[in-house]
């Protein structure tokens, strides 16, 4: 018997290893690839760090005003994108599941159904209607943009939060004489803290990820987000791979520990979103 | 005594409204004074948008141009047209490898997080690391990944042994499906693999034990007490992370951009490739090709919720 579980621990542990691997490999490429230059990648082709690795692809891209520029517009339209959608959806998925009026139900589906649209279904108009207004390439524009996916997203994921409180805690915040504004600040919103958390950090990186919208509005290169100025270091077929990366890796490891500190309240969000949603 | 008597009459008058459900009545004013913010930005930055594309699939509109109506000739042309055809085709077997591909390496690493390990915190933080890596960065590293000149997968099958000459995965037609489908698998499973993990942690211990007392040995507690106590969950996370996958634009785009020759082209490739030939018409109506597909998804989810509830 024992030596079956110490067997068994042998196997766990090589599985979690091949995972492990599998799983972290890309990003111990990205840092290795990000301190080459690009004829180091091809007179010495290795899978170790190479001995010629140096920082001057992290200095390039801080060197370059398009790259600060684009992560400065990353960062004010993300941040106002989602402190916007965590209001809009706090108010909404509290008066959808605290509050019963008519229509709520279909007020309720209408957002599950925008939730559930793909963004690949309205770029085309966004790039017509935003044109026309003439708010393609300005920061407001895109933040306007974002919002028709990340209120609802805010929304969806917020109702799991407030389904989870008991319903009794409301009335009696009222019945100790707080109305009905008041019980839902001082006592349903600081008791989905974590919550918001959670949101705060799932909406603001579906923004920061957001590829199509901000590459069929944002043209000019003083409004570009990160994604859209990464992919326009290439020029035509011919990728720098080496300054690539750096700009990847700038880009994606703040991220990265956003994600790796809020773990518990990301894993909390997906979870109460999905599972009781 | 005023602010008693107004807490507690409108409480009872609150409870009444709530059977005839009046539209006046103080918490129906609140509700839709809160639902207001989030309703004005989807009728504006949803519904009127589209409503406009639904408007310019029926004219032949182009970018400066006024539109003239035209019917439904662009689905027409879009049936006859064997790119739309291709990309049609190429979603289904792109979603459909991604999806099985999630399931079974989301719920095998779910199963084996959920074995008694030493801390699980860790390696739980670990799987977690290609959701995090944001899409674009993902996908770029792939693409390097591949590169047949450059690229470390080449090494290693040149390094191994199994390879005498490079393959360009991403350019070459048979390769480069199979290579954008498991680039997406890796940035994908990890939400399935923390969706199956919450299940499975959600059943009940004594249900396990009382299964192995009866006798029921690994395979048997898993299949009846494992798979029925994910059943819901698999539902909800399949169904969202389809319409997802359907959207994954960047994820072809940044790494094969629908070639070599359509080989790779989904959907929403192919609508931006008519965004950017400036053919809003035509390419308004391929993108509303996804429309019943969602629609489908939508209802499902919608079904399962109330059943929730």
């Amino acid at each position: 018997m024992a030596r079956k579980n110490v067997k068994f621990s042998l196997f766990k542990y090589t599985m979690l290893m091949f995972v492990a691997i599998f799983v972290l490999y890309p990003v111990y490429y990205m840092i290795t690839l990000s301190l080459r230059s690009q004829a180091s990648l091809w007179s010495n082709p290795t899978l170790l760090p190479a001995s010629d690795s140096s920082l001057e692809n992290y200095r390039a891209a801080f060197a370059s005003v398009e790259f600060t520029t684009s992560l400065k517009n990353s960062v004010i339209v993300c941040s106002s994108a989602t402190i916007l959608a965590l209001v809009f959806g706090v108010m909404a998925a509290y008066s959808l599941t605290i509050l019963k009026f008519r229509g709520r139900d279909t007020m309720g589906r209408v957002i599950i159904i925008a939730f559930l649209t793909p963004g690949a279904l309205l770029f085309i108009p966004f790039a017509v209607i935003m044109a026309n207004l003439n708010l393609s390439n300005s920061l407001k524009g895109l933040v306007l943009v974002y919002l028709s996916f990340m209120v609802p997203l805010a929304t969806y994921l917020l109702l799991g939060f407030f389904r989870s409180l008991p319903p009794e805690l409301e009335e009696a915040a009222r019945i100790d004489g707080a109305n009905r504004l008041q019980a839902l600040w001082f006592v349903l919103v600081p008791l989905i803290a974590p919550g918001l958390i959670s949101v705060a950090i799932i909406t603001f990186t579906g923004a920061y990820n957001e590829l199509l919208y901000s590459l069929v509005i944002n043209v000019s290169p003083s409004v570009r987000t990160v994604p859209v100025a990464i992919l326009n270091l290439s020029v035509a077929d011919e990728v720098p791979w080496g300054r690539t990366m750096a700009y990847s890796s700038v880009a994606a490891i703040p991220i990265m520990v956003l994600y790796f500190l809020g773990q518990r309240f990301v894993v909390e969000g997906l979870q109460t979103g999905s599972v009781k949603g | 005594m005023a602010t008693v008597s107004e807490t507690s009459t409108p409480a009872v008058k609150v409870k009444k409204s709530r059977r005839r459900g009046g539209i006046f009545d103080p918490t129906s004013i609140l509700g839709y004074f809160m639902m207001l913010p989030a309703m004005v930005v989807l009728i504006l930055f949803f519904a009127y948008p589209l409503g406009f594309e639904i408007y310019s699939s029926l004219t032949d509109m182009t970018l400066g141009n006024d539109a003239k109506f035209i019917g439904f000739d662009n689905y027409g042309s879009l049936l006859a047209d064997p790119e739309f055809l291709t990309a049609a085709k190429n979603s289904f077997v792109y979603v459909t490898a991604v999806q099985l591909g999630k399931f079974v390496l989301g719920l095998g690493i779910a199963i084996l997080l959920h074995q008694k390990l030493v801390a699980r915190g860790f390696w739980r933080a670990v799987v977690l690391v290609p959701y995090a890596m944001p899409g674009f960065v993902a996908y770029l590293v792939w693409k390097l990944f591949y590169n047949p000149d450059v690229g470390s997968l080449n090494i290693i099958l040149t390094k191994i042994g199994l390879i005498d000459a490079p393959i360009a995965f991403l350019g070459d037609r048979d390769w480069a499906m199979p290579a954008v489908i498991f680039a997406t698998i890796w940035r994908g499973f990890p939400f399935w693999a923390i969706m199956f993990l919450a299940a499975l942690q959600a059943v009940p211990k004594e249900l396990y034990e009382a299964a192995a007392v009866d006798g029921a040995n690994a395979w048997q507690r898993f299949k009846n007490i494992s798979l029925p106590g994910i059943r819901p969950v698999v539902l909800v996370v399949f169904l969202i992370s389809t319409i997802n996958t359907i959207n994954s634009f960047e994820a072809i785009w940044l790494t094969t951009a629908g070639g070599p020759s359509d080989a790779t082209v989904i959907l929403p490739i192919f609508a931006y490739r008519g965004l950017t030939s400036f053919n809003i018409g035509q390419s308004a109506a391929a993108a509303l090709s996804l429309v019943p597909v969602a629609l489908i998804f939508t209802y499902f989810i919608l079904k399962r919720m109330k059943k929730d509830q």
